[in-house]
């Protein structure tokens, strides 16, 4: 018990520093793969046959590969194959190489859900903003987008959550997030060796954040309830 | 001058000839009823009308201005229909009101957003936005949905929101007043508040083509009846001349079917 | 269709070379371990590593959280007894030094892909290492010692009580190449001390680990206190890798004979208490 109490602050400092890094992944790539998604969403969605061709195939790919074979070979490829390592060997390279991998990833995702949702919203919205005289501009915004979000809020949601989890996976790139610094106890770290408990103590955190997630989301839906 | 002039417009989809060679024309303040079974063209020739269908050939001319002719290419362009539209109201068979807006805001939209093309918008925006709105809610009244300006479509009934949507198509002051079978998707003790607020607008000279399934409405409101058939006009007229003796074979027997209830 | 073939095959075969880029890198090989020899020798040819990294200005030392080789002190600054030695090979090289803790896994692709410069990592030079890497000279001495539950310790003292037990190991480390030739039963896991936590657990009867670590994490006063080391199954030697065909190899070896010579070495190595192993050179 003295051991663990001596060991408490340590391991909670080292955690907060992986989580912090868990975090700063997680909100990056929102930021990234939130518009991304929308786009590669109407590039599937184009009349254009060659960009529509184009774009499935990226996310054929995308989501039908391991996100950890993604991640290998984005931050290893450049410099394996072509000589040129790009992404460089410090922790920014490493997270950047992990960021361009999970927003890539994730607006495959999102793209389909973001198609799933505009296409959900009847075609008569879009010919009632048509007969009104609004542009196909104004009618996305003014019109189809809110409907759009609050179909997509609840599949986003889990997405969301799966990504908070999920990021987890850049330790195999060396990016030292939450369980990685948990790992490190185990084989010895700022003169605490063999501690197991700090990997599994990893999870209260993740379980806080996605508890805080699905707080914010639900309430997001429930603000959206004021129309059906 | 005929506020409307429509000639041998034709429509076909994927191979098949939903209009065929349709010409007509109607004079301002008048209301046209157009007839007929389903799938017979009159959706299809509204939807022309209000561009949201380009019809493969034909010439539609309104107040004498073309706006649309298949053979002068320069009439056909994508950029100008925006603002041809304008000419046209569409109120349709199912509403279709923007649910994240209420009545008001609904009414208002379209009219906000144009009001910003107008050169002085900057400088006279409040006074622009209290006219839309003044506007907006006088329609809503006329509609007698004084009270219900501030309620979401859910919150509405059927025959509430179509009242909204024909309140909405007005605001922008458009030549022509489409109705797409507005009574359709409303249960029939809500029909009446909906067809009485369109005859309003009849008595007030308000210039309306109608689509209908509504024998008797259509009688009694229009000045000009169309029955059309397999994508042909086949028969118009005075509204009692073409209901009451009508000339077609064809004619009688789809009468007939409302007559004998 | 025909042309629906052809795109399809076309797929196919992009794809496969973007396979075949990954497993080649990802294994090790000697077919491999030759072709990527002759990748490095293309690219020594444009320009050798050492001025490589002169030219950087930086040596990036590739090295996991390994006490007491690569450890942090109570700031954050990276120490221990490779640690510092790194740090005087940078100085003398001339240039800046950058630790950078990496996947163990992915060392010898992180070598290849330019992402670090070397491996400092009280590295074992076990066949596959040497085959895949071009490695310095030996410089310090190790053991692979058996990990069991202290109450149990009397019944394993030789190497053929060692049979009937499960074993863990960390996948591609010198503790599997023992279990192999023994022709023990055995799990592969990721860590030396995910190795330790499966005897802990029970999940494992014992673990195989190096003996510098298990002096540091196993007995009493450290984190696996029911845990102790048996018998000694073979010596090794911990050496320094480069990419194959490097030309710091050879700067390391001058450097660690300069410094042996001087005593500095040495006198880096009681700081940590690894002198007793210290390699001549």
């Amino acid at each position: 018990m003295e051991l663990f109490l001596e060991q408490f602050p340590i391991v909670i400092h080292a955690l907060n520093i992986g989580f912090l890094q868990t975090l700063k992944l997680f909100f990056v790539t929102l930021i990234g793969a939130f518009p991304l998604g929308l786009v590669i969403a109407f590039g599937s969605m184009s009349r254009f046959k060659p960009l529509s061709c184009f774009t499935k195939i990226i996310v054929w790919i995308v989501r039908g590969t391991p996100l950890m074979i993604q991640l290998l070979i984005i931050y290893y490829f450049p410099g394996l194959v072509l000589h040129n390592p790009i992404w460089g060997g410090g922790e920014t390279g490493r997270f950047f190489a992990a960021s361009v991998s999970f927003i890539l990833n994730y607006a495959c995702y999102f793209s389909e859900i973001y198609r799933g949702g505009i296409q959900g919203v009847p075609i008569g919205q879009t010919e009632a903003g048509l007969v009104l005289g609004m542009t196909k501009n104004q009618i996305f915004f003014k019109v189809t987008l809110l409907q759009m979000i609050k179909r997509i809020v609840p599949p986003m949601s889990n997405e969301i959550i799966t990504l908070v989890k999920d990021t987890s996976l850049a330790r195999i790139i060396a990016l030292q997030e939450i369980i990685w610094a948990g790992q490190a106890f185990m084989k010895g770290s700022q003169g605490i060796s063999g501690a197991i408990w700090p990997l599994f103590f990893t999870a209260v955190y993740y379980l806080i954040c996605n508890g805080i997630l699905t707080v914010l989301l639900g309430r997001l839906e429930k603000k959206l309830n004021y129309f059906r | 001058m005929s506020i409307l002039e429509v000639e041998h417009i034709r429509k076909c989809f994927e191979g098949t000839e939903v209009l065929k060679d349709i010409s007509f024309s109607l004079e301002k303040g008048q209301v046209l009823s157009i007839i007929g079974s389903s799938g017979s063209g009159k959706t299809t020739l509204l939807r022309c009308l209000n561009f949201l269908e380009r019809p493969d050939a034909g010439i539609i001319r309104v107040n004498g201005e073309t706006l649309l002719d298949t053979d002068s290419p320069s009439t056909t362009k994508e950029s100008e229909i925006r603002k041809k539209r304008l000419h046209f109201g569409l109120v349709f068979q199912s509403f279709n009101l923007f649910p994240q807006y209420t009545a008001l805001q609904n009414v208002m939209l379209a009219g906000e957003l144009l009001a910003k093309e107008q050169p002085d918008y900057k400088a006279r925006k409040k006074e622009i936005h209290q006219e839309i709105e003044a506007q907006a809610i006088n329609l809503l009244k006329q509609m007698g949905l004084s009270d219900r300006m501030q309620n979401y479509p859910h919150q509405l009934s059927g025959g509430q929101c179509q009242r909204v949507a024909i309140a909405r198509a007005l605001a922008l002051n458009p030549d022509i007043l489409c109705f797409d079978e507005p009574t359709s998707a409303l249960d029939p003790e809500l029909t009446g508040e909906v067809l009485k607020v369109i005859k309003e607008l009849a008595n007030k000279k308000t210039t309306m083509i109608i689509v209908t399934h509504e024998m008797a409405f259509a009688r009694d409101v229009a000045n000009h009846v169309i029955f059309m058939d397999d994508g042909h006009i086949l028969e118009q007229g005075d509204p009692i001349q073409v209901m009451e003796h009508p000339k077609e074979e064809r004619t009688r027997q789809f009468l007939s079917r409302f007559t004998q209830g | 269709m025909k042309k629906k073939i052809a795109m399809t095959a076309a797929l196919m075969m992009t794809l496969s070379l973007i396979g075949c880029g990954n497993t080649e890198t990802a294994e090790t090989t000697e077919a491999v371990a030759s072709t990527e020899e002759t990748v490095a020798e293309e690219t020594a040819s444009e320009e050798s590593d050492l001025t490589y990294v002169l030219n950087k200005g930086t040596l990036v030392v590739g090295i996991t959280d390994f006490a007491p080789m690569d450890y942090k002190d109570e700031n954050g600054e990276w120490i221990g007894f490779d640690a510092d030695m790194a740090k005087a090979y940078a100085k003398y090289l001339g240039v800046d030094v950058e630790f950078v803790e990496i996947d163990w896994d992915n060392k010898i692709m992180e070598l290849d892909g330019k992402t670090i410069d070397c491996v400092w990592n009280g590295m074992t030079l076990t066949d596959e290492v040497t085959s895949a890497m071009e490695c310095s000279n030996a410089y310090c001495n190790n053991a692979q010692v058996v990990i069991v539950p202290t109450d149990v310790a009397d019944q394993y003292q030789d190497e053929a009580s060692l049979t009937d037990l499960s074993f863990a190991v960390e996948a591609g480390s010198a503790g599997e190449e023992q279990a192999t030739a023994l022709g023990l039963n055995y799990t592969p896991v990721k860590a030396q001390s995910d190795a330790l936590m499966e005897v802990a657990a029970g999940t494992s009867d014992a673990a195989i680990i190096d003996s510098l670590m298990a002096a540091a994490m196993v007995g009493e006063g450290t984190g696996y206190a029911d845990l102790t080391y048996t018998i000694g199954l073979n010596k090794e030697e911990y050496g320094v890798g480069f990419r194959k065909g490097s030309d710091l190899a050879a700067s390391l070896n001058n450097f660690f004979a300069e410094s042996y010579a001087d005593g500095s070495m040495m006198t880096c190595a009681e700081t940590y208490g690894v002198q007793a192993a210290i390699v001549e050179q």
